[in-house]
């Protein structure tokens, strides 16, 4: 943002001063008068000159641009003039945001990879949905089979957007899906027809004036979605119909929290979307959302909840019972019944390192158990959870204190929640590599995760459980749990035993992940051909462009770039400031006493010196005014002054 | 220095957990169980004053790995409860309740029951409200247990009196437990909270010596008390309590009502629908119009074809009368932006032909009725049952063409 700020804030920047010197700049074609020659610029002679530099990119024979020095010369009193006060704020502004993305950045919530399984059973083609490229700004759809080891199939249709991809969502109605995409200042969604082979469409695009924080897409109905903004407002997006602004209200719900996240998703009933922010969830029927709606879910007593504990992602988890919701906070995870709302069905602490952003359902059969993956973003944990839950009656709720926030009720974990393996994991299976290039592959394979998507793949009566976990590298891996089936001995253990070797899809930057033991020899050879593609992309030394230049050291006299002789005691201070603020972790607020005085901004002072009167006059637009009154108040002084010393002269 | 000390105690202490964390989820109990064994060094010095203390943890960690870790024994296990139950006094009343659980999944009821009544006579200091509440629950279990016991009796003393036998001993015995069961069980539903399995005992008691008034009292204080958070349960057990007792339709209706206000997808909703289809007055019939529609408004209802076959013989109904079209427009009204989508698409008619064609049968009649003859769900059903030569399907086309007028009507 400090890198941008002429860019960004141009007015502020460049305003005040382009007013009071706008009567020197020439911005003709013609040439100038003689007599004006002297105090004018001819500006469009300088704009050329800037666009010749512009061609002449590259060449290294570097020609001097005396026209060009000579106005730097002459600007360099006045072009860095930025009012430090609104500089002070932004860089405060920009510190602390990436202050608490370094804590936690919940931009990525929800996940940008996506599975759309194939469309009627005995398929095994369907399409993996996640965004690559340098910036993350390209969307892939890509075909996958699913084989023994999951393979992609051509090449993926690409779409090219104008923002990072924080998101990519997800449903399948009446046979279609529908996935939805969303980056800070813009959503769209896109249809993807159920036969493979098919192109997917782009359908429409949305602005946000505020980073959006979520975007789901609706399993009840096509082209329905819903759309959070940090500003606290919530949508429902229809294709059709277009947006509907559901809620509006910048404070939390419960208790007051700073965070401006906000998610929604939907219910049971197709009218009513879930809103949530940190502190909680409440149901709004968007037909009425003023008047109809009810709490789901309370950071508090009711759910057991520890001190500090805040929503950091909820779940509709309608594929596995049309009313139950999964909320994960940093500490436990919760089922939710949104029939008996406020009361946790299910409660369990999952001790992941980081908070988890990621959650996929994928249900089991009547019978089985609905299994769920929570993954983290910073850590890349990846967890397995099992629940069973007495769907379709609501009954035989086992008495629970609220207040004692047990765990029993008509939901319960099938067994151990196991871990499973992270991306960074499989290095220790990788052929062993130069150093610096090891340390490459160390930073590409500990990126954060970015995504997580599951597809279960039923062979015969073998089972398996593919799990595709995104980085924000661009890399997809893919490990394989298999079923194995219960074993009489073991009398609680839950019904999804897994393991052995994880293959998995491969693309432009795509590989295959780690396994208890041993990768199969398939993955090795993925894992190799990966290496390969890598190393050779990363050879590539960067290009060097040449970039117009201008020196810096005729533009400073020596005497400007002399450093000063030693840290003075302000130095001092502020450093000693800084480290104690960091200690502390909180934040530095401008230190009062050590920085230069800010100009006065706001309120014109009166009676304060001409020089900063005459800058905040021309600051706010009405200089000329100022001038006016200035030299009419001159007037009057010199005549009060005359008056005087007739007066004295009198006596 | 000190200082320095209990910073390197911390971090050890740390990754000593975080190691046992990933050896559980990993499913290694024999690996976990070894740094546990060293993580009790931790209790020595618990300088922690976070809101789980070390020792918490390794109860809680330790009864995880013996109930996993394939050589464990019950034996062990107890034994391992007595010394967590001794190492904080302020939580031996959950380490006991918890224990008596875990002996309840392996069958061990006696045990449990002995392990609850250990617990009840326990004493220490003055109790705080936390533990006045645990002791609640530790109650109300011993409760449930005294309830099994009860119906175990019960059971010999029916199947006896079937042979003619009377045994006063076990008649006795089964009173006792009666009256400690019932007593247990009155007190933790008086707390607010969702009690269901203790109100169900504690109504099963009641109603077996007849005491009905009684157990009205406790169903309905149960469904009605505003403390309580709203249970839909409750008011199942109240409605199927007055149903069992012969009650009149009025209160049968106004228990439901509730049910019907609080979750309008329930099960029950179907009975109630058609309870009110049977009534004489107009305002009753309405209101059933009003719930199943609100049912068949949840995507867990789509195909639900007993409920479809409701709002079908309703609509039906009122569509031949031709009185009250405008119960069904004020109802269509809410839903014609996206019923059409939810439940009536081409898609839906496809499948629904595939999978079951009475559902098939049901919705094409209430869509050839709302969307007219020429809707996409009613157009391809009744081709296809044209095709396939079915008699109903032929006068359910002629049906919703003679009646094409009701879709003008409430679509205008």
């Amino acid at each position: 943002q400090l890198g941008h700020f002429f860019v960004d804030h141009p007015e502020d920047a460049f305003g005040s001063l382009g007013r009071l010197l706008h009567q020197n700049f020439y911005l003709g074609n013609s040439k100038l008068k003689v007599s004006l020659r002297h105090s004018t610029i001819r500006m469009t002679a300088l704009m050329e000159e800037i666009d010749c530099l512009e061609a002449r990119r590259g060449c290294p024979q570097q020609r001097q641009a005396p026209r060009l020095r000579w106005f730097s010369h002459l600007c360099r009193d006045w072009l860095y003039e930025v009012p430090l006060a609104l500089l002070a704020d932004c860089a405060h502004e920009e510190l602390l945001l990436h202050w608490a993305n370094l804590l936690f950045d919940d931009s990525p919530t929800g996940g940008a990879l996506a599975w759309l399984p194939p469309e009627g059973t005995g398929a095994r083609t369907g399409r993996l949905v996640y965004p690559g490229g340098q910036a993350m700004n390209h969307l892939y759809f890509q075909d996958v089979v699913l084989d023994e080891l999951p393979r992609a199939r051509g090449s993926p249709a690409q779409f090219e957007l104008n923002g990072r991809i924080q998101q990519v969502a997800a449903a399948r109605v009446d046979g279609e899906d529908f996935v939805g995409v969303r980056s800070d200042y813009h959503c769209g969604v896109w249809r993807v027809p159920g036969r493979t082979g098919l192109a997917p469409t782009p359908l429409q695009v949305i602005r946000t004036d505020v980073p959006a924080s979520c975007l789901t897409v609706s399993p009840h109905l096509p082209g329905e979605l819903a759309v959070c903004t940090q500003s606290g407002a919530v949508y429902l997006w229809n294709v059709e119909m277009g947006l509907q602004r559901l809620r509006h209200d910048p404070q939390t719900m419960f208790f007051r929290d700073d965070s401006p996240w906000r998610w929604s998703d939907f219910t049971a009933h197709p009218r009513v979307l879930s809103c949530a922010d940190r502190t909680g969830l409440q149901c709004l029927d968007t037909r009425a959302p003023e008047r109809c709606h009810f709490d789901l879910f309370k950071v508090g007593e009711e759910a057991g909840c520890q001190r500090g504990e805040r929503v950091v992602l909820p779940l509709y988890l309608g594929r596995a019972h049309p009313s139950q919701h999964l909320v994960t906070t940093q500490f436990s995870v919760y089922v939710l019944d949104e029939r008996l709302p406020m009361v946790p069905a299910l409660k369990w602490a999952h001790m992941m390192k980081a908070p988890p952003l990621f959650a996929h359902l994928t249900p089991g059969g009547p019978g089985r158990s609905q299994k769920l993956l929570l993954g983290a973003s910073r850590t890349q944990e990846l967890l397995l959870l099992q629940y069973r839950g007495k769907s379709a009656h609501l009954g035989r709720f086992w008495a629970v204190l609220p207040s004692a926030g047990g765990s029993c009720s008509a939901c319960q974990l099938a067994g151990p929640p196991q871990k499973l393996h992270s991306i960074a994991g499989c290095l220790q299976h990788l052929p062993a590599q130069l150093p610096h290039r090891h340390r490459l592959l160390q930073q590409r394979l500990g990126a954060p995760a970015a995504g997580l998507a599951a597809a279960l793949l039923e062979n015969g009566l073998r089972e398996s459980l593919l799990v595709f976990q995104l980085s924000e590298a661009g890399d997809v891996f893919c490990q394989r749990l298999t079923h194995e089936a219960e074993q009489p001995p073991a009398p609680t253990s839950g019904d999804e035993a897994t393991q052995p070797p994880a293959p998995t899809s491969g693309d432009e930057a795509t590989q295959t992940p780690p396994s208890p033991a041993v990768p199969s020899p398939a993955a090795a050879l993925r894992y190799r051909r990966w290496l390969k593609a890598l190393s050779k992309g990363c050879g590539e030394s960067p290009q060097h462009s040449w970039r117009p230049t201008l020196s810096q050291r005729r533009l400073f006299t020596r005497k400007d770039l002399e450093t000063p002789p030693g840290p003075s005691t302000l130095h001092h201070e502020a450093r000693q400031r800084l480290r104690q603020a960091m200690r502390e972790g909180s934040c530095a607020r401008r230190w009062d006493t050590a920085a230069p005085q800010p100009l006065p901004l706001e309120p014109p002072v009166t009676g304060a010196d001409p020089l900063s009167a005459r800058l905040t006059a021309s600051w706010l637009g009405d200089w000329w005014q100022w001038w006016e009154e200035r030299s009419s108040s001159g007037v009057a002084r010199r005549q009060r002054a005359l008056r005087e010393r007739r007066r004295q002269q009198k006596r | 220095s000190s200082h320095e000390y209990k910073l390197n105690f911390r971090k050890s202490k740390e990754a000593c957990l975080s190691y046992i964390q990933d050896a559980m989820l990993q499913k290694q109990w024999k690996r976990a169980a070894e740094f546990l064994t060293f993580y009790v060094e931790s209790l020595e010095k618990d300088f922690s004053r976070e809101p789980v203390t070390p020792s918490e943890i390794i109860w809680r960690i330790g009864t995880e790995i013996l109930c996993r870790h394939s050589r464990s024994s019950m034996k062990e296990f107890n034994s391992f409860i007595e010394q967590m139950k001794t190492l904080r006094v302020k939580r031996y009343l959950k380490v006991c309740l918890e224990h008596a659980f875990h002996l309840l999944c392996n069958g061990l009821i006696d045990e449990a029951y002995q392990t609850l009544s250990l617990a009840e006579s326990w004493r220490f200091g003055e109790q705080t409200t936390i533990q006045d509440k645990e002791m609640k629950l530790i109650q109300a279990y011993r409760g449930l247990l005294d309830y099994y016991s009860w119906s175990k009796q019960k059971n010999i003393l029916l199947e006896r009196g079937q042979d003619g036998f009377e045994d006063l001993s076990v008649e006795q015995e089964m009173h006792s437990c009666f009256r400690k069961a019932a007593v247990n069980l009155k007190e933790i539903i008086k707390v607010p909270g969702v009690w269901d399995q203790f109100v169900k005992c504690y109504v099963d008691l009641l109603e077996f010596y007849g005491d009905h008034n009684e157990a009205h009292q406790v169903l309905n204080e149960y469904a009605y008390n505003s403390k309580f958070p709203a249970n839909p349960n409750a008011h199942v057990y109240l409605y199927e309590f007055l149903k069992r007792h012969g009650e009149s339709k009025k209160s049968l209706v106004s228990a439901l009502k509730i049910l019907h206000d609080i979750v309008p997808s329930h099960e029950l909703m179907i009975d109630f629908n058609t309870m009110l289809q049977k009534s004489k007055k107009r305002k009753k019939r309405q209101l059933g119009l009003e719930v199943i529609f609100a049912a068949l408004d949840y995507a867990g209802w789509k195909e639900n074809v007993k409920a479809w076959s409701c709002l079908a013989r309703q609509v039906k109904q009122i569509v031949v009368s031709e009185k009250h079209l405008d119960w069904i427009k004020q109802e269509w009204n809410s839903r014609k932006d996206w019923w059409p989508a939810f439940h009536f698409s081409r898609y839906l008619a496809k499948r629904n032909w595939q999978e079951n064609e009475s559902l098939a049968y049901e919705k094409a009649l209430v869509a050839g009725i709302l969307l007219g003859k020429d809707g996409k769900y009613f157009k391809y059903v009744s081709h296809q049952g044209y095709k396939a030569q079915m008699k109903r399907f032929r006068i359910l086309k002629k049906f919703v063409i003679k009646h094409n007028f009701v879709y003008l009507r409430i679509s205008g």
